[in-house]
């Protein structure tokens, strides 16, 4: 084992990881109990193992559409931060433009977006102009919020990066976009990764925004969640919110596996 | 390969109220080596990176053969440039790294892979293709990034401290290395360097620099020899300095009164306005002797002084002398392989003296 693990000082580190991975994981895992109970009503301990809610939920017309839209929005939103992200994040770092220390530290410094007001806000503003689209609106609001993950992460990243390498890309003979193809971006790769991922998820597990733009034919699965809990707290609610747990955690292990996110994570 | 001439015509870079270069003109010899060398931002790399094409001057114009290139971007310019961090693509093994310059050129798989191959024998790496840069020492990350330059066939070869983080024994060796193989290609090759041995091993012309103006633009021995002013006598090898004022003049020299006291006969004396100046003396042109009563008094070149400390160098030690008027003088002596012990030491009395060819008058501003 790794000499850092060991001697006295090690279990108590040990007792300090393991009760914060209790601390988190455990309201997560009781979802997961109760989403099996047999009994009508949600209930801890749960009683007796069925599956039988899960059957429902997914047999559930509106929990499917809202799954439907959720991804969709979700990847939409993902591709539009990036779109917009990866090139701000760039002139922010690259660039020599007025402002740009001052916005790259507070985009750096830890984001707090009040969301509530946000989404009020551009319900506002969307009305105004007029737009009417209910996927749209939650499209634009979503990647209003989903894009600063993007920049920051790419923003960090790319601060790694040493400039010199484009210089050397530029005087071998790369024009400025096929030196960002070929050597800023495989360098920031990572970053990108997690920035997309981050979107993914923020934009999945959206309510604060999603509330204000979302109408009844188009909810995504967070409103629809909350539509149930409030109708009937059957343990269908658990069941749906396990789906969304396991898929979550899904979408986290295929990504570290493609581009080895707990590096990405960590920059 | 072709060799270009270079010439930079009052170029200037201005930052905001800084003025990193200030209206520069140099003409760089087609196949020639020169290097800038200066204190840390006197605008060395500024210059350096203009020429590239990294920078848009201010004002001025840069010319490759005559043609005008100062508006032509980076990479159409057709450079090899070499950095102090090598800047090897990390995510690019050995053979594609050289490669890349070839593949923005568009150049067939085929045909890159046959000039790659020559590009590692080159730089002595035949057998590194399929390493990333991190899996190769320093010394042979920078022959890797001279390998990638090289293979473009460049108009000129621009190096940026290149040598910089490598260790003395290596930084030496690949000096000769890289003199060798630049004389070799005939490449017009400009060097930007704060470390004047490097200067001195390596470049045909000297460009010395200061506050992003050329100090003195000349061959090694006339940098060395004949510094046009106290900043270049002092920043390329040491100097003894004596200000003073010129007392006579004598046909192509004269005779300057030292402050400190002592006379200097010179043997050339530049014809300038005041009588304000610098004299500078080698310290390997200084004889240092026993004193035993010999007479100093009004003789010309020549000092009483006490040994204040001596450096045991090897083949040579450093003597620190004071005088009697308080200056302080440095005296480089060859050591002799057969005799044991230093010929003096600390405490002695002594005589100084030097020829009145080494005496070198530099105008006071
Ligand atoms: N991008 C920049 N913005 C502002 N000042 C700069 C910039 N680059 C260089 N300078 C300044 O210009 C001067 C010359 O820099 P440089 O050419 O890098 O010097 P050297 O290579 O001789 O050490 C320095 O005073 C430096 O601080
Ligand atoms: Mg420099």
């Amino acid at each position: 084992m790794d000499e850092r693990f060991s001697g006295p000082g090690a279990w108590i580190l040990y007792a300090i990881t393991i009760a914060m991975m209790i601390f988190i994981l455990s309201p997560l895992l009781l979802v997961m109990a109760v989403s099996v109970s047999d009994s009508y009503f949600v209930t801890f301990p749960p009683e007796g193992f069925t599956l039988k809610w899960y059957a429902k939920v997914l047999q559930d017309r509106d929990f499917i559409d809202a799954m439907q839209l959720s991804i969709l929005l979700a990847l939409g939103a993902t591709i539009g931060s990036l779109l917009l992200g990866v090139p701000a994040a760039f002139a922010l770092v690259r660039g020599d433009f007025f402002g740009a220390a001052a916005i790259t530290g507070f985009l750096l410094s830890p984001l707090i977006f009040p969301a509530l007001v946000t989404g009020l806000a551009l319900l506002q503003v969307l009305s105004r102009l007029g737009s009417e689209d209910a996927r749209l609106n939650l499209l634009i609001g979503h990647i209003v919020v989903t894009a600063p993950y993007v920049i920051r992460t790419v923003l960090s990243s790319l601060l790694l990066v040493d400039e010199n390498l484009e210089d050397a890309a530029r005087t071998l003979g790369a024009s400025r976009m096929r030196t960002f193809w070929r050597v800023t971006l495989p360098q920031i790769a990572s970053g990108v990764a997690a920035g997309g991922l981050f979107a993914f998820m923020v934009s999945f597990d959206n309510y604060p925004i999603s509330m204000w733009l979302a109408n009844s034919e188009y909810s995504p699965v967070p409103l629809v969640l909350m539509r149930q809990l409030v109708n009937v707290f059957d343990p269908s609610v658990p069941a749906m919110s396990t789906i969304i747990i396991l898929f979550a955690m899904a979408g986290v292990l295929v990504l570290e596996r493609l581009v080895g996110l707990r590096r990405a994570l960590t920059v | 390969m072709k060799s270009a001439e270079v010439r930079l015509e009052n170029i200037s870079k201005q930052y905001h109220r800084l003025t990193a270069v200030d209206n520069v003109s140099l003409k760089i010899e087609p196949g020639s080596m020169i290097a800038l060398l200066g204190p840390s931002g006197c605008g060395k790399t500024t210059c350096l990176r203009m020429i590239a094409g990294l920078i848009r001057p201010t004002s001025g114009g840069i010319f490759v053969n005559n043609a005008d290139i100062t508006h032509v971007p980076v990479h159409r310019r057709n450079i090899g440039m070499l950095f102090q961090n090598y800047a090897l693509f990390p995510h690019l093994t050995v053979e594609e790294n050289i490669a890349f310059g070839l593949e923005m050129r568009g150049i067939k798989k085929a045909a890159a892979k046959a000039r790659v191959a020559e590009a590692l024998t080159l730089v002595q790496l035949s057998s590194f293709g399929g390493r990333y840069p991190a899996q190769l020492s320093g010394g042979q990350q920078q022959r890797v990034a001279l390998g990638r330059a090289l293979v473009i066939e460049p108009a000129m070869l621009l190096l940026d401290e290149p040598l910089g983080a490598l260790d003395k024994g290596l930084r030496e060796s690949m000096q000769v290395e890289l003199r060798a193989l630049q004389q070799r290609l005939g490449l017009t090759t400009i060097m930007v360097t704060h470390d004047q041995d490097e200067a001195l091993t390596m470049a045909d012309k000297i460009v010395v620099m200061r506050a992003g103006n050329l100090e003195q633009v000349g061959s090694a021995t006339e940098i060395y020899q004949r510094p046009v002013s106290k900043f270049v006598a002092s920043f390329i090898g040491v100097s003894n300095m004596f200000e003073g004022a010129v007392e006579r003049r004598e046909g192509a020299g004269g005779l300057v009164a030292a402050k400190s006291g002592i006379r200097l006969q010179v043997d050339s004396m530049p014809s300038m306005a005041s009588s304000d100046v610098t004299v500078s003396i080698r310290p390997e042109a200084i004889t240092v002797e026993k004193a035993n009563g010999l007479e100093v008094a009004d003789r010309p070149n020549v000092v009483a002084a006490r040994v204040e400390q001596v450096i045991y160098r090897g083949f040579i030690s450093h003597y620190y002398l004071r005088t009697q008027g308080g200056q302080q003088l440095i005296a480089f002596e060859q050591n002799q392989l057969h005799t044991t012990g230093l010929r003096h030491t600390v405490g002695d009395e002594v005589v100084a003296r030097w020829d009145a060819s080494s005496n070198h008058v530099i105008p006071n501003p």
